[in-house]
């Protein structure tokens, strides 16, 4: 476990990219209790301070193959290690550690709309609280460094005290950014953090997370079904069909073909953002 | 739909079918005696408000304390209640079964067997009026937190969260207007139901009614529903107003 002191978080020195994770999932099926298999014996390796992105059409696997990296999904078979952790063998108390560490953003954004920006973004807190102190309202004074920092590094801190739900699409994801760095993570899981953001947007939010990476030194992983947003922002791809890997490779090389072979039909024009 | 309620009213009104009897003849014998009592009704006897104040204060005070501890206990018990905010079916069964329990018994049963059990006086009343609430809020809140979007309970698990810190930080806030405004509209229905509660002797100004219509006074009984009316209305223009401000 890397160590974190309360004074390099008043500080707030930048993370080296030495405290980021590597991820491995080795030969790892998911079936959900209705039957539906859908990941089938997935493995692969990313190394810490990766950039990224798995695409593949709606339905291939990749918001559960994301969300096996957290816990949120538990792998049928296979292990999957994060970190120093193997996912599968952690419950309770040590499971929510883990997800501490694991930071997550989500095509909804997720945020409670009527509660505040900063009770929003205190959420990444909650594994380095205990209970009986978010029970009190008592956060500490780091804890609340932590929320405005994170706000500023978004360039959303100025509405630290308003609703969540009074803001723009784009806004939203950037408190659900701030959330997630609030977590001060190792990784950063991303489900389609752009679909249902407009392309100058999409764009910018983009940008945040790549940023996340090159500047935290993080671990990014990101759900993409664009292959233009793969090639321009992250250097590997993961290719998903009905629940399998068929690539896995660099991403702002990849051709047509590639994509064409992962969507498993011709390119259409819905498969580009565009500017 | 309506059709069929109406056969329904039709059929049990009619003498023969039981259900609810409708006697004509009892009505027509007693029609002057109620006549000269609607009389005076609509006249009523205002010398009897100063005897109003302290049970009408009682009144109050009961639906008051009713209402803020019924709402200390509906809002843990509200997030108990809902799925989202409980995700373990076996206590969220159990909390559901005993409320939809407590909600069965009408609030004058409760007020007897209490009056019975506690004494005569403001206690029973306020504890009936606590069950009565208990019951209500917590149903309609509850209902609300199920219907409602709950994506931000998978970030607060994400994060790592406890889902009693999710419901503190996050589900709290976000049911919080639903919360509110079923507690103002307990209070509303507090002070309507407690004017009543003392025709058992459950406290208030239920009493002062109950004896002055023992003692066929029902022009002083008007003078003081008029009042209730009046306090009823005035509470109600407030909770609106509070309410419109929650949005
Ligand atoms: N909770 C669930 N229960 C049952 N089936 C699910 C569940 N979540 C996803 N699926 C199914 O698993 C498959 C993969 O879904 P998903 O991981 O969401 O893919 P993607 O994110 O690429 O759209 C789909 O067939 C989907 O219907
Ligand atoms: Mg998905």
């Amino acid at each position: 476990m890397p160590e974190r002191t309360t004074h390099a978080e008043a500080e707030g020195t930048q993370p080296s990219a030495s405290v980021a994770w590597p991820i491995e999932l080795d030969a790892v099926t998911v079936r959900y209790p209705n039957g539906v298999v859908a990941l089938r014996d997935v493995s692969l390796s990313i190394a810490a301070g990766e950039m990224v992105s798995v695409v593949g059409l709606s339905g291939s696997g990749k918001s559960t193959m994301i969300r096996t990296i957290n816990g949120l999904v538990p792998a049928t078979t296979g292990t999957v290690t994060v970190g120093p952790h193997v996912v599968s063998k952690l419950r309770g108390r040590a499971l929510r550690e883990l997800r501490g560490n694991v930071g997550m953003i989500f095509q909804g954004f997720n945020l409670a709309d009527r509660a505040s920006v900063y009770q929003n973004v205190l959420v990444g807190r909650f594994a380095h609280t205990p209970t009986w102190k978010s029970m009190l309202g008592m956060a500490s004074s780091g804890d609340r460094e932590i929320v405005l920092r994170a706000l500023d590094s978004v360039g959303m801190l100025e509405k630290v005290w308003g609703r969540a739900g009074a803001l723009s699409g784009g806004q939203k994801q950037r408190i659900a950014i701030a959330r997630a760095l609030s977590q001060q993570p190792e990784v950063m899981l991303a489900d389609e953090p752009v679909a249902s953001l407009d392309p100058p947007t999409a764009h910018s939010v983009m940008s945040d997370l790549a940023r996340v990476n090159t500047e935290r030194g993080l671990t990014v992983l990101v759900n993409l079904h664009l292959m233009d947003l793969a090639r321009q922002y992250t250097t590997r791809m993961i290719g998903l069909r009905a629940g399998e890997v068929v690539y896995d490779g660099p991403a702002s090389t990849a051709t047509d073909a590639d994509f064409e072979a992962i969507y498993g039909r011709p390119i259409q024009s819905r498969d580009r953002l565009g500017k | 739909m309506i059709a069929a309620l109406a056969a329904f009213t039709a059929l049990t009104t009619i003498p023969a079918l039981g259900g609810v009897e409708i006697d004509l003849e009892s009505i027509a014998r007693n029609w002057s005696n109620g006549a000269q009592r609607v009389g005076m009704l609509l006249t009523p006897d205002w010398s009897i408000l100063p005897r109003t104040w302290e049970p009408m204060y009682q009144t109050l005070s009961m639906a008051m304390v009713g209402t803020v501890i019924s709402a200390a206990l509906a809002i843990p018990l509200s997030l108990w209640a809902a799925r989202p905010t409980n995700p373990n079916g076996l206590t969220r069964r159990a909390v559901r079964f005993s409320l939809n329990v407590v909600r069965a018994i009408p609030d004058l049963v409760y007020a007897t067997i209490l009056v019975a059990m506690v004494g005569v006086g403001t206690l029973p009343g306020v504890i009936t009026l606590v069950l009565f609430d208990i019951g209500i809020v917590v149903k309609l809140v509850s209902e609300s937190i199920d219907s409602a979007d709950s994506s931000y309970m998978e970030a607060g698990r994400a994060a790592g969260g406890t889902q009693t810190q999710i419901n503190k930080v996050t589900a709290l806030p976000q049911s919080w207007p639903v919360m509110a405004s079923q507690i103002l509209y307990s209070l509303e229905l507090n002070v309507r139901i407690s004017a009543i509660l003392g025709i058992v002797g459950a406290g208030g100004i239920g009493r002062l009614i109950d004896e002055v219509r023992g003692f066929y006074r029902y022009d002083a009984l008007s003078a003081i529903i008029i009042e209730i009316l009046v306090v009823v209305l005035i509470i109600e223009v407030i909770s609106n107003g509070l309410r419109k401000r929650l949005r």
